[in-house]
């Protein structure tokens, strides 16, 4: 659904005839091969499992050039049979005592992804219609209030303004600003805008961060999502926010990152990532006006450094085939449940799986 | 020796007192799993099921077990329950 509104917003742009070419910056290409494998546990020793597992979409900015898997389960597919098109690769196992296994691997392409600032400044100063096709990405969710409190400070961050993307300046600088990364909070956090807000207390992870910024950003009228997706390696910014060995090899079992996006009519989804500031910041040990935090800031409100790959951009929805528990928060990490247990997903040790990435030079 | 496990498993149920809770807090599938396991540290319950969507407990549990030690046991793990049903 979402892919045919990535193309519709292209096609508006070429007949706009705006398409230079400096206005998608192209650098930076990358490849890597992703390896995951499983070996599904439980506490009995004779079990079924079921297992979903987030595939990488495809977009002019990263693309899945091979996709393997193989392994002992009983059923398999890939579908993207969810309201949210997000792409998962499904596998069960009847219930038995032999060991339950899958081994998937990927080749992936990156491109550096920025959107020109003129060209974001230029469309929104236009102020065009939203397209039907993103409106969704207006709406509420249970985790993505965008009223209440949310309501209010949105309201009162832009205040007086008009253009949409002075909009989300003022949020991205708000949101930068006011949260902090926990390193306590388990996983990427849940991402609960409404009650971060209502507790005031903005410490938290990737999707934390991420959440509140789509909620406020949807709260003043632009269409806005949280992207989930893993890191792949190396940064050529920052330690924190990816690294590899000397080889380019790392293992990225516990490496998912949630990102967001926000539309601009006429330019279409424009990267953003506020949460790295905060990442930044805690690993670094740097303050919000010191000047690599400032250089972060600048980038990502625009931009994406591409030694990661995104899944989807689902909240709150349910997967296919059914699982037992649902609706999923979000599908950045495996999920897999037995009999209904829901097997731990912040544990690559407990459910188990492991992740690993090469980046090919 | 499995199907005397079985039967023995059945007995005890179908004399088990079954309380369905409902339970506030619940916001992803893990959440599921640290009240059941919280619930399952109380000596006497059997078994219980936890449902997302209809956020809603299923417990079964023996005769020395009262509700207070259920709903304690869904507060440590940082949820709050009200009994709907006890049969």
């Amino acid at each position: 659904m979402e892919r045919r509104g990535f193309l519709v917003g292209s096609m508006v742009l070429g007949a706009m005839a705006i398409v230079p070419s400096e206005m998608f910056a192209v650098e930076n290409r990358r490849r890597f091969k992703v390896i995951a494998d499983f070996d599904i546990k439980y506490d009995e020793k004779d079990f079924p499992a079921k297992l979903w597992f987030p595939l990488p979409y495809d977009s002019d900015y990263q693309k899945v050039r091979s996709l393997k898997f193989s392994g002992n389960y009983d059923d398999s597919n890939i579908n993207s049979d969810n309201k949210e098109d997000a792409k998962i690769l499904f596998a069960s196992w009847k219930k038995s005592d032999k060991k339950k296994t899958l081994h998937v691997e990927m080749e992936i392409e990156t491109t550096y992804r920025s959107v020109n600032l003129k060209y974001i400044k230029k469309a929104s100063s236009k102020n065009l219609p939203i397209p039907a096709s993103v409106k969704k990405f207006l709406e509420p969710s249970s985790h993505i209030p965008t009223d209440g409190k949310i309501k209010e400070i949105a309201d009162k961050l832009t205040k007086g303004m008009t253009d949409r993307f002075q909009k989300v300046q003022a949020i991205y600088n708000w949101v930068t600003k006011t949260t902090f990364r926990d390193p306590k909070v388990i996983g990427c956090g849940v991402g609960n805008a409404g009650k971060m807000v209502e507790s005031g207390y903005f410490g938290g992870k990737c999707t934390d961060i991420s959440s509140l910024f789509v909620a406020l950003t949807r709260a003043a009228g632009i269409p806005c999502r949280d992207v989930f997706g893993i890191r792949l390696g190396l940064s050529h910014f920052s330690k924190a926010l990816g690294k590899a060995d000397k080889n380019g090899f790392a293992n990225i079992s516990t490496w998912q990152h949630c990102r967001a996006e926000y539309y601009i009519p006429g330019i279409g989804w424009v990267p953003t990532d506020p949460a790295d500031i905060t990442k930044l910041e805690l690993v670094e040990k740097l303050n919000y006006n010191d000047k690599k935090t400032k250089e972060l800031r600048a980038k990502y409100i625009n931009s994406w450094e591409m030694n990661w790959v995104g899944f989807n951009w689902g909240r709150d929805f349910v997967l296919s085939p059914k699982p037992e528990q649902f609706p999923i928060n979000m599908l950045g990490y495996p999920y897999g449940e037995v009999d209904g247990d829901v097997l731990n997903y912040y544990s690559p040790r407990a459910f188990a799986y492991k992740i690993t990435s090469q980046e090919i030079k | 020796m499995r199907y005397i496990f079985l039967i023995l498993a059945v007995f005890s149920l179908s004399f088990a007192k079954v309380a369905i809770i409902h339970v506030e807090g619940m916001t992803c599938p893990l959440c599921t799993m640290a009240i059941k396991k919280s619930l399952k540290q109380i000596d006497g319950v059997s078994k219980a099921k936890v449902r997302l969507n209809t956020k809603k407990a299923t417990v079964y549990f023996d005769d020395k077990v009262d509700k207070k030690q259920l709903l304690n046991a869904i507060k440590r793990a940082g949820y709050k329950g009200k009994i709907e049903s006890i049969k």
